[in-house]
């Protein structure tokens, strides 16, 4: 027995290497494959080591299992500080079974530092913005999604154990891989008065019967076995605590929301992540990678809370162009999926006035197998087909067939009998871990390429602002009138409406100095002499650049000389001017 | 070199251990505590008692000072705690001395922690409680947080200015065109609103004292720091106070304690000694956004699923039975999976259950005063705030939560008047027909005595009760929740016993006379009101009675907590081997575990019995989670067993809270 298992040991670390050697990490990087945990570090060391003054690479915490979390930030120090820039930031696998999103983080980092001084909007943006990249955020998650045996679904929490059967002990009932092919999968019963029976044009398909109808199966749920032996299967595994539950903005306990945490940023690495976030305060727009459905999601999370207008406006700027470019895909409020208290995308909006996005990458019903004149199956679902009820079997038959003729059947394991402990003769087969939620290899370079493109797209539009003084006149009494105008190229604004109206920080500010200022204020409309004067402090003004748009400002300053101009965001690009009086 | 350096280091060492010694040793009682003589206190107990007390600080402030927590019991295991914390937002300096008498009575005897666990915080926002021993006196709440109120330019740049210099911030009464308030005609000291329907005209605007720093035309609204810990908490946490944090947590002295707290989960019992009083009510109910347990709509889908109407409303037992005939046979249902399940969102207020050992509890503790001779006729405690920890633990953790109030200002006693001979306690229980039987006339007499809203009219309250709109209860609790109504021509409740306190027993002092002051942008102002502090913090001298009076009730609240063990057992054998194990489980505190609240958030640690022995269990599982039990209660679990052997089978309790206990049953063949 002993030596059975030294050997199997050596196997594994056999193929370990031999995994490691056949996918050399070299920059560019491929996207023809999946990079485990390991891999994602080694890939973002090689991007560093490539591009060492365009990038710095740093440890920003540990998980709860003590794996280090990188971040990635590429700007341009010849271009200025990062701080001083719109800042881009982009994460993913946050959930950790969601793999391809750090693929999609990668890729994003790969095109912006191999493009850089070849394609010029590249350029542009590795110059213009600070750009930052955490490409796994539940590193655990992500590497027992690879080292174990997991559904399409499972490791997707991060790992503070819980007792989700009351039994007082901790994740003791996990799935077992009884088959030992790395995949949990299905495991069904030869049973004549089961609720199944194999579908007649692909046996591998269990459909239900109809009233009446003799059944052929019983489904027995995942593969495993009763580890506590309470009567109950895979009843308490990993977790459950939903990272993406646990931030602060709207937090609402376990009892509430299910895998909340105890309490927010509960979690060590969301923890770090947020302050990651919270400390760069020039971001301004961020993305967070899910899968699956094809959908750019936007804040609220949850129905009861009201927008402003003019944010969903600069959303859709980024959505509805975002759509287009990612065929299949739909552009909605979060909610619209489903409610949710206590994620990133609301801690990221309302808390630090970034307009975040999740993207849930990939679509099943891309996995095609269909003639040119070939009715296209109404997609139904993302999930496999065994034991949920309503599931289309059309579906599933071409899913199996895309399996079978274009992956040489590796996403399915074929049903196997296996001896269990306490259903005696059973099968075992399905969906391997590698399938459902997720493009197979051969097709995730699209993937990764038109999503990034949207990252892209959307750091494009991060505010530009420019500032043109565009009258100074005298007006005697030793007084002159300068007006100022402020435009925004670009569709973001420089401050969400949201963060303005709650005075969540320190707004732009529009400053003179260098001259008294007796008067200042927003100009209402420079041809009829419309202006709204400030009520103290004129020679500072508070405001925003909202996105496409342009705001002027009117100063009556007293005195002769030079008197310099001060545009400050937190957010937009920083500009200095000089007027002589 | 190294040897002299080594001469010098002893040198110092030994210098450093005289200055120990010689210092003088803090004491609890007769004085309030800075945070430095508080830490010295909390080592002072740790030394004394080196194999009880054990000392954890789980964090400094954002103003680098320590949190501690003192833990008494730290030689004992599987025994549950009880956790008091105090004076959360920093303004209550009375129950950090509270904290403290607490934790000396616990270690003068050891009656209360022979199988109970205390951790005591007593000063869990010790940068606001600076505020307590500065210059100039505020009733600060909040700590060094760098937070920038009103988001200009610059951080804690418009703070309050003791412009008179006698080290309090009080009020600045301006007269001023658009101004609202008038002097009130009962005592020249106090402003009061004008009444334009009466034909005043308001006179005075009230500013707090202080100048506008940053010339922004608002005054004092970017002082120093910060967040309020006291109101940092996640449950209905304020979003848009700004002196909240940002979210549930964000400052350290929030998150470390709930850290802290579910790093202990044998805190079966939760103290808060500062601004609310649950010792004397329960914690307040009335909040909309709560789903009721008693109408609850089920979403079609789930109606379909479960086979019931969705039109029809059902309480929560019934639901669960419901749900119950859906599921395999003897599953447990709880009220949690129910409530998750369907969406009902967050519990607002306390859980009728619960409320009801709030209510006795809150009358045992009135009869406990009264035998202590403690006036109970004395202002009431501020009310819970949203974000409270006491809240919090109520809410989220599931534990009984008590919060307790040390000092209020005495009411000033009112002669009593012949037409409110009903009080609002006899409405309370009286029935609809009793209450409507008083007649329209006393019903009157008893709305105006009680400070009823105007659109309270005997008649209409009449009509309502008819029809069952409203009960006298209810009514009465609405009453009690109402703000309170100045009488006409009278002082408000709160003016008067201040003052009145103030003269009696602050020479006039707690009320700082309005003096004339030439200010920079409001012109001539006048500066004067009540001192800080005034309503929460008596003198000195004061302190120790009030502690020896009001804490051993604490003490005694200890004691409801739950205490479950295996009462009884009942072995029959059904022949072959076969036998019937029934358990009888019971509860023999006053308390059920876990309360309503935690049954419905699952979050108390379960009790489960455990079976151990060389048998086969045919019905019933190994580890049984024992459920909700109540107090005084006995609950039966049921086995069905198997064995050749005449085997010992061990029943064994395991709980995070209570420990291990076991009970041996013998098979005999």
């Amino acid at each position: 027995m002993k030596k059975i298992l030294s050997l199997g040991i050596l196997l594994t670390l056999f193929f370990a290497a031999f995994s490691a050697t056949k996918a050399k990490i070299e920059v560019p990087l491929r996207f023809d494959r999946y990079y485990n945990y390991d891999e994602v570090n080694e890939a973002l060391k090689a991007l560093n080591k490539a591009f060492p003054a365009l990038t710095k690479l740093e440890v920003i915490g540990k998980s709860d299992e003590g794996r280090d979390i990188y971040a990635l930030t590429i700007n341009n120090p010849k271009t200025g500080e990062p701080l001083s820039k719109p800042g881009v930031y982009v994460d993913g696998n946050i959930h950790g079974n969601e793999i391809q999103a750090g693929e999609v983080c990668l890729y994003y980092a790969n095109m912006l530092l191999t493009k850089y001084g070849e394609n010029d909007k590249v350029t542009k943006a590795v110059d213009r913005n600070a750009h930052y990249i955490i490409p796994v955020v539940n590193v655990d998650g992500r590497y027992h999604f690879f080292a174990d045996a997991h559904t399409p679904s499972s490791s997707r929490s991060i790992r503070i154990p819980k007792d989700d059967d009351n039994d007082g002990l901790l994740d003791e009932d996990a799935p077992d891989d009884l088959d030992g092919d790395g995949s949990i999968t299905q495991m069904r019963i030869k049973d004549p008065n089961g609720d199944y029976k194999a579908d007649p044009e692909d046996p591998r398909i269990l459909v239900r019967v109809k009233p009446g109808e003799k059944g052929e199966y019983t489904l027995l749920g995942s593969e495993g076995i009763d580890n506590d032996n309470d009567g109950k299967l895979n009843e308490d595994a990993e977790g459950y605590l939903d990272p993406n539950r646990n931030f602060g903005h709207n937090w609402m306990p376990p009892y509430v929301q299910s895998g909340a945490g105890n309490y927010p940023f509960s979690g060590t690495g969301i923890k770090a992540v947020n302050e990651f976030i919270m400390n760069r305060p020039n971001i301004i727009i961020a993305f967070s990678f899910h899968n699956n459905g094809g959908m750019w999601l936007r804040v609220p999370s949850e129905k009861s809370v009201r927008m402003e207008p003019a944010d969903i406006a600069a959303y859709d700027v980024i959505g509805k162009d975002a759509e287009r470019m990612t065929p299949g895909y739909v552009y909605q409020p979060s909610y619209d999926l489903y409610p949710t208290y206590g994620d990133s995308d609301s801690q990221l909006f309302f808390n630090f006035g970034i307009y975040s996005f999740v993207g849930e990458l990939f679509q099943r019903e891309t996995e095609t197998f269909k003639g040119k004149n070939e009715k296209p199956v109404q997609p139904q679902a993302q999930q496999p087909t065994e034991g949920r009820r309503g599931a289309n079997p059309e579906e599933t038959r071409e899913q199996l067939k895309f399996s079978d003729y274009l992956t040489q059947g590796e996403m399915y394991t074929e049903w196997k009998p296996f001896n269990h402990p306490v259903y005696g003769e059973v099968e075992i087969g399905g969906w391997v871990k590698m399938s459902s939620r997720l493009p197979q290899p051969f097709m995730l370079n699209e993937l990764v390429h038109r999503n990034a493109s949207v990252v892209f797209f959307a750091a494009e539009n991060t505010p530009d602002i420019s500032m043109e003084v565009f009258d100074v006149k005298e007006i005697g009494k030793n007084l002159t009138q300068v007006r100022v105008r402020l435009k925004n190229k670009n569709g973001l604004s420089s401050m969400t409406a949201d963060a303005f109206k709650r005075k969540l920080y320190t707004p732009d500010i529009l400053k003179v100095t260098g001259g008294k200022v007796v008067a200042g204020g927003k100009i209402q409309d420079f041809r009829l002499n419309k202006v709204n004067y400030k009520e103290s402090k004129p020679e500072i003004q508070f405001l925003a650049v909202p996105g496409f748009g342009v705001v002027e400002y009117q100063f009556l300053v007293e005195g002769k000389g030079e008197i310099t101009i001060d545009y400050q965001s937190a957010k937009a690009n920083d500009i200095k001017t000089t007027v002589k009086l | 070199m190294v040897k002299k350096l080594h001469l010098f280091m002893l040198t110092a060492a030994l210098l450093m251990a005289g200055m120990r010694l010689t210092a003088q040793p803090v004491t609890v009682g007769g004085k309030y505590h800075t945070n430095t003589e508080v830490q010295q206190i909390l080592s002072q107990l740790q030394q004394a008692n080196p194999s009880v007390v054990k000392l954890h600080t789980i964090t400094n402030s954002p103003g680098g000072e320590p949190v501690t927590i003192l833990e008494i019991g730290a030689n004992l295991k599987g025994v549950p705690a009880v956790f008091t914390g105090a004076n959360f937002e920093g303004n209550n300096p009375l129950s950090t001395e509270g904290a403290l008498y607490l934790a000396k009575m616990l270690l003068d005897s050891a009656k209360y922690r022979e199988n109970l666990k205390w951790y005591i915080l007593p000063n869990p926002n010790p940068d606001a409680a600076k505020g307590y021993f500065a210059k100039v006196r505020y009733g600060r709440t909040v700590n060094d947080f760098q937070l920038n109120n009103d988001a200009d330019e610059a951080i804690n740049e418009d703070g309050f200015d003791d412009l008179n210099g006698d080290g309090f911030i009080t009020k600045m009464r301006v007269k001023d065109p658009e101004g609202t308030l008038v002097v009130s005609k009962n005592d020249p000291r106090i402003l009061v609103k004008a009444d334009p329907a009466k034909g005043e005209k308001g006179e005075y605007k009230i500013y707090d004292e202080g100048i506008d720093n940053d010339n922004d035309k608002q005054y004092n609204e970017d002082g120093e720091g910060g967040i309020n810990p006291g109101i940092g908490f996640p449950h209905l946490f304020p979003h848009d106070n700004k002196e909240a944090g940002l979210w549930a947590g964000q400052t350290p002295e929030v998150f470390k304690l709930m850290e802290f707290m579910y790093a202990h989960p044998e805190i079966a019992m939760v103290f808060t000694i500062g601004n609310s009083d649950f010792c004397v009510a329960a914690p307040k109910g009335g909040r909309k956004g709560g789903a009721s347990m008693q109408n609850i709509k089920v979403p079609a889908r789930y109606a379909r699923m479960l086979n019931i109407d969705p039109e029809q409303s059902f309480s929560m037992d019934e639901l669960i039975e419901i749900v119950k005939q859906n599921m395999p046979a003897g599953m447990e249902i709880t009220p949690s999976q129910i409530a998750g399940m369907l969406g009902l969102g967050a519990a607002v207020n306390p859980l009728d259950d619960d409320l009801k050992f709030y209510t006795k509890l809150a009358g045992d503790y009135k009869k406990y005063l009264e035998s202590k001779k403690y006036g109970t006729d004395r202002l009431e405690a501020p009310g819970d705030k949203d974000g409270s920890f006491e809240l919090w633990a109520y809410y989220h953790l599931g534990v009984p939560s008590f919060s307790m109030n040390l000092f209020t200002v005495p009411k000033v006693k009112e002669e009593k008047k012949a037409d409110s001979a009903v009080s609002l306690d006899d409405v309370e229980k009286m029935s609809a027909d009793e209450f409507v039987a008083l007649g329209e006339e006393k019903i009157d007499a008893f709305l105006k005595a009680n400070n009823a809203p105007d659109r309270f009219t005997a008649n209409g309250i009449i009509e309502m009760m008819k029809s069952g709109r409203v009960t006298p209860k209810q009514m009465a609790g609405m009453m009690k929740n109402a703000p309170k109504k100045e009488k006409e021509g009278e002082l408000g409740e709160r003016d008067k016993a201040l003052l009145a306190y103030s003269d009696k027993e602050w020479e006039g002092k707690g009320f700082v006379p309005w003096q004339k002051y030439n200010h920079p942008t409001l012109g001539e102002v006048e500066i004067g009101g009540y001192i800080p502090y005034l309503e929460s913090t008596p003198k000195p001298e004061r302190i120790d009675s009030l502690l020896g009076t009001q804490l051993p009730w604490l003490l005694h609240l200890s004691t409801q907590l739950p205490k479950i063990s295996i009462a009884d057992k009942k072995l029959t054998a059904l022949g072959g081997g076969v036998y019937k194990l029934e358990l009888y489980v019971e509860n023999t505190g006053y308390l059920s575990y876990p309360i309503a609240m935690g049954q419905r958030n699952s979050q108390p640690a379960p009790v489960v019995i455990v079976l151990e022995g060389d048998i086969k269990i045919l019905e019933g599982i190994k580890r049984t989670p024992l459920g909700a039990i109540g107090g005084n209660q006995v609950k039966k679990l049921t086995w069905i067993i198997q064995t050749d052997k005449n085997p010992e089978i061990k029943a064994i309790i395991e709980s995070a809270v209570f420990g291990t206990s076991e009970k041996q049953i013998k098979i005999a063949g």
